[in-house]
């Protein structure tokens, strides 16, 4: 920490500082960095964290301003009111008791999610299991399929009465039907396992950036596999664990399609059964949807508190420092077969099943059980509709062009404000954090309806375009850029930009050169998630889209709306393939431009 | 040197983006136009209307555009044949009625119509005619249809028929329904499928229960009776998936033209007992057509106003579904009992039917009923 004094962004910014400064305590020194960045606002780092940080504050501010001022204003217009909230909460609502269902659901499928996903990274990294090219698929297909797929998928699957999974498999060997997926046992399930992607891909970065030494020496010490695991390796990647949980917690708390196709079965009523009831009614009562999308609010929010206090001591989790390291794997031995099954398992169960099903269904013309008349009747007359469908291919490629369009502006945005948000002490930078996590709860429809509130009133061309569908998907995946920038960011030591800026290089410079690419692990999985996931966006997406600018999600709702399962599931499968291909060519483009890459065994 | 002009480029981007978001001026196009071309058509004599509503149609530029809740794969074919007619393209915004509501009412509020002409559901024609975004229509083609299927400023264009819906490999011909009643039987008990947002089905059944003379007590005995065989699921095209599938027996309601597509690819459902002659009093609501004040092609949504209670009709049938007019040939009605759909209890409402329906799926006490 001999050089510790020298200012980083002195070279640039401060010509006259350089020779013989006072040292300055490093707090001190970081607490001027952004400011001095700012002084001079046409520079080009000023114009970029400047920007980056006014955008990301705009782009979250616009949906949360029109939410509270709905859920505030009073009903005629004039003050302030908190009857919204007793008509969301209070009467007959039940809201307690759904409040609970969803809590114990969200933990739930985080809970699952997280140890799943965790393992998986674990596994995929770190040890030398055998079949490693399945994670892949394994990652990303939960993801591509679009949530009602799923969950319909593992209806047909696991249908306490006729579900295949027990007629198929447990009734003839034991004859039992042990499986009911109406149960929130059953929704815990779905939902983990479609999360859980969210997490593998989280933590397979984090895994990737962590300096393996630490857990030598603590081995070196005396410690055994399970103490290093517990005291060394968890505590290091508590910063990607938490985001994970932070994010995946979230989202169940907000998502609507697995407790409405599974819960509402056998009457087990979420929060979000709430907020569906009170946006689909006419008149809208704005207020009281405001008000639910608060409650969540408040909740994220403590949850985004909790999380930054948990990385109070910053230093702690920072594993990439300027000492070089390569990460090496840890050798199974004898459980090499027995992680090699899980590894198996794990992938018949998540991407076999629910894909078979929907294969499946697509060759059939509506979706009947298995028998000798239904397999004879099997044809590809849906894949065949799927390509006559006109729009099909502009869909297709407005789809890409939003989705690649958003993931890149999104994890580009997030870096610098990420970096704005661990790396500085300018005012407000909690602040900021909250902001950017905030639209995850907003409801898709009350994001759109602010969307085309604000841009219907604009004179630029961006309401009825592609554009606005861009601007609404880089809002909703804002939090999730920034937890995936933020825990890749939280992993790197400052002493790297310190060397960086006394080998001379400029704010900018350091960025690209340096922390860009120690990130691109974490930012590309950032990009990979925001991309696959944006092809199914709806919610926001039905409002906002103009005829003759569709995307896959809106034809994927069409041939839902229509009772086309079948053509939904043979989309469905296209659509893994698609994306299955799209994201390993950025994989491939991503190695080359050294990125580490572990998955080839 | 390349560094130095990708960020430029980056910088340039930033600005822009950060300019377009707290910039840019407040715009109307009030087109007054519109009200003055719709006046100038009615104010014809009606069999002068067309012409001139064609004739007004090409100086628009020959387009128009529709907001409509009918799915694709009729709105599609629909589209089309108007485009053959008469040569005008449509461009058709698709959504749920209640996506299609609030778009119309936000660009309204912006005085930006977006639409020309639009297509949904009762409940929401109603709210977009109580917001006044709706213009008159006198065209000809108005004396086709019944007066239960004409309202204020907007004309019923098809028919949503409510009726229970079954799977003929799980329920035989004995154990099928014969009134709503019957759905309470406990023979269903688990059999049943309610869908989560039917409350105008629920008031139209309360309503004729009460009109019938049964007490409010016993028609509250009848639905926690029926809510007690039933599970509750979210959507009616998911739903008859699952009837389909054999994954649920029976459906306490579907809309019939629902039943019948699926049942026409092959699916072992119904809506009709054994000897095709339903009695199970069918309410049929209404979907209906309405012009948009201030429209950017007024004669456009004229001509397709007047259409689709016309030749309109005629494709309605052809896809199966239930035209609002008399059309030869049209089956969809065969073997229903069709009574009344109550109109008036549903445009009063505040939403306190949907309110209750929920209270009654989710068991929870109700308040005031």
């Amino acid at each position: 920490m001999t050089l510790a004094p020298t200012s980083t962004t002195a070279r640039d910014d401060d010509p006259e500082a350089r020779p013989g400064r006072t040292p300055q305590p490093a707090e001190d020194r970081r607490a001027h960095r952004l400011l001095r960045l700012l002084r001079r606002p046409l520079s080009l780092q000023g114009l970029l964290v400047g920007g980056a940080v006014v955008v990301v504050g705009y782009l979250a501010i616009v949906p949360l301003g029109y939410l509270i001022h709905d859920t505030f204003l009073s009903a005629d217009g004039s003050g302030l009111s908190f009857n919204a909230f007793a008509r969301a909460y209070g009467g007959n609502s039940q809201s307690g008791e759904m409040m609970l269902n969803s809590l114990w659901f969200a933990l739930g499928s985080a809970a699952l999610a997280l140890v799943l996903g965790t393992a998986l990274a674990y596994v995929q990294v770190r040890t030398d299991t055998p079949f490693k090219g399945l994670f892949f698929a394994a990652s990303l297909v939960p993801l591509i399929v679009p949530g009602i797929l799923y969950a319909t998928s593992w209806i047909f699957l696991g249908d306490p009465s006729s579900g295949l999974l027990n007629s198929l498999v447990f009734k003839p060997l034991f004859g039992s039907s042990p499986i009911n997926i109406y149960s929130v046992w059953g929704m815990i399930w779905v939902q983990g396992l479609h999360l859980a992607p969210v997490a593998f891909l989280l933590m397979v970065a984090a895994f990737r950036a962590m300096d393996p030494s630490l857990e030598e020496s603590a081995a070196m010490s005396g410690a055994n596999r399970l103490t290093v695991l517990r005291r060394v390796t968890v505590p290091l990647l508590r910063p990607a664990m938490i985001s994970a949980a932070l994010l995946m917690f979230v989202q169940s708390l907000e998502s609507f399609e697995v407790p409405g196709l599974l819960g509402l079965q056998n009457g087990i009523y979420v929060f979000t059964s709430r907020i569906y009831f009170v946006l689909r009614a006419y008149p809208i009562d704005y207020g009281a949807a405001g008000a639910y999308a608060i409650g969540l609010l408040v909740i994220a929010a403590v949850g985004v508190l909790v999380s930054s206090w948990l990385q109070r001591s910053s230093r702690n989790f920072q594993t990439v420092t300027g000492k070089a390291f390569r990460p090496r794997p840890v050798e199974l031995g004898r459980a090499r077969p027995f992680v090699g099954a899980g590894v198996i398992l794990y992938f018949l169960l998540t991407v076999v099943l629910p894909v078979a099903v929907l294969v499946y269904a697509s060759l059939l013309k509506y979706y009947a059980a298995p028998t000798r008349k239904t397999l004879s009747q099997m044809s590809l007359a849906n894949y065949r509709a799927v390509f006559d469908m006109p729009l099909a291919f502009t869909a297709l490629k407005n789809s890409l062009i939003v989705g690649v369009g958003a993931a890149t502006a999104v994890m580009l945005l997030t870096a610098i404000v990420s970096w704005v948000v661990l790396r500085t002490r300018a005012p407000g930078r909690r602040l900021l954090d909250l902001l950017a996590f905030t639209p995850i709860v907003i409801p898709g429809l009350v994001l759109g309806l602010a969307l085309s509130f604000v841009y219907l009133r604009m004179s630029l061309p961006i309401y009825g375009t592609l554009l606005i569908l861009l601007v609404s998907y880089c809002t909703r995946y804002l939090p999730y850029g920034m937890r995936y920038s933020s825990s890749a960011m939280a992993q790197m030591s400052p002493e790297l930009e310190e060397s960086a800026a006394v080998s001379g290089a400029s704010w900018f410079q350091t960025f690209r050169r340096v922390l860009l690419p120690l990130m691109s692990g974490g930012i590309l999985a950032g990009w990979v998630y925001i991309l696959v996931v944006s092809f199914r966006e709806l919610s926001s997406t039905i409002l906002l889209y103009s005829p003759g600018k569709e995307v896959l999600s809106v034809l994927i709702w069409e041939q839902f709306e229509n009772g086309q399962f079948t053509t939904l599931a043979a989309l469905g499968v296209c659509m893994v393939v698609l994306l299955v291909v799209l994201v390993s060519i950025a994989y491939r483009l991503g190695a080359r431009f050294g990125l580490q890459s572990d998955s080839a065994n | 040197m390349r560094t130095r002009n990708t960020t430029l480029a980056l910088a340039g981007l930033l600005v822009a983006a950060a300019t377009t978001g707290c910039g840019g001026a407040v715009t109307t196009a009030s087109n007054a136009k519109a009200d003055g071309t719709y006046a100038q058509i009615a104010a014809l004599p009606k069999d002068q209307q067309v012409a001139k509503a064609k004739e007004l149609a090409q100086k628009e530029g020959r387009t128009l555009s529709l907001y409509t809740s009918m799915t694709a794969d009729i709105a599609t074919p629909i589209a089309q044949a108007f485009e053959k007619q008469y040569g005008i393209h449509v461009s058709v915004f698709r959504g749920n009625s209640e996506t299609v509501l609030q778009r119309a009412l936000q660009e309204a509020q912006a005085g930006k119509a977006g639409a020309d002409t639009v297509e949904t559901n009762f409940l929401e024609m109603t709210a977009l005619s109580d917001n006044n975004l709706l213009a008159d229509f006198n065209g000809s083609s108005l004396d086709k249809v019944e007066p239960a299927g004409k309202f204020a400023h907007w004309t019923a264009s098809r028919l949503n028929v409510f009726q229970p819906a079954w799977n003929t490999d799980l329920i035989k011909p004995a154990d099928e329904p014969h009134s709503w009643e019957d759905l309470a039987l406990p023979k269903y008990k688990g059999k049943l499928t309610l869908e989560v947002s039917d409350s105008d089905w629920f008031e139209n059944v309360t309503k004729y229960w009460l009109d019938q003379g049964k007490s409010q007590a016993e028609v509250d005995k009848l639905w926690k009776a029926i809510v007690a065989n039933s599970k509750v699921s979210k959507g009616h095209t998911t739903m008859m998936q699952f009837l389909s599938a054999g994954q649920s027996p029976m459906e306490a309601m579907n809309y019939t033209y629902i039943t019948d597509r699926a049942a026409e690819k092959g699916a072992p459902v119904t809506h009709l007992p054994q000897g095709g002659v339903s009695k199970i009093p069918a309410f049929a609501r209404p979907n209906g057509v309405g012009m948009i004040k201030n429209a950017q092609h007024p004669a456009g949504a004229w001509l397709f106003y007047n259409w689709l209670l016309t030749d309109g009709q005629k494709e309605l049938v052809k896809l199966g579904l239930t035209p609002s007019t008399k059309v030869p040939g049209d089956k969809s009605l065969t073997g229903l009992t069709l009574v009344p759909f109550d109109v008036k209890g549903l445009s009063k409402d505040d939403g306190s039917w949907d309110k209750k329906y929920d209270a009654l799926l989710r068991g929870a006490a109700t308040t005031g009923s």
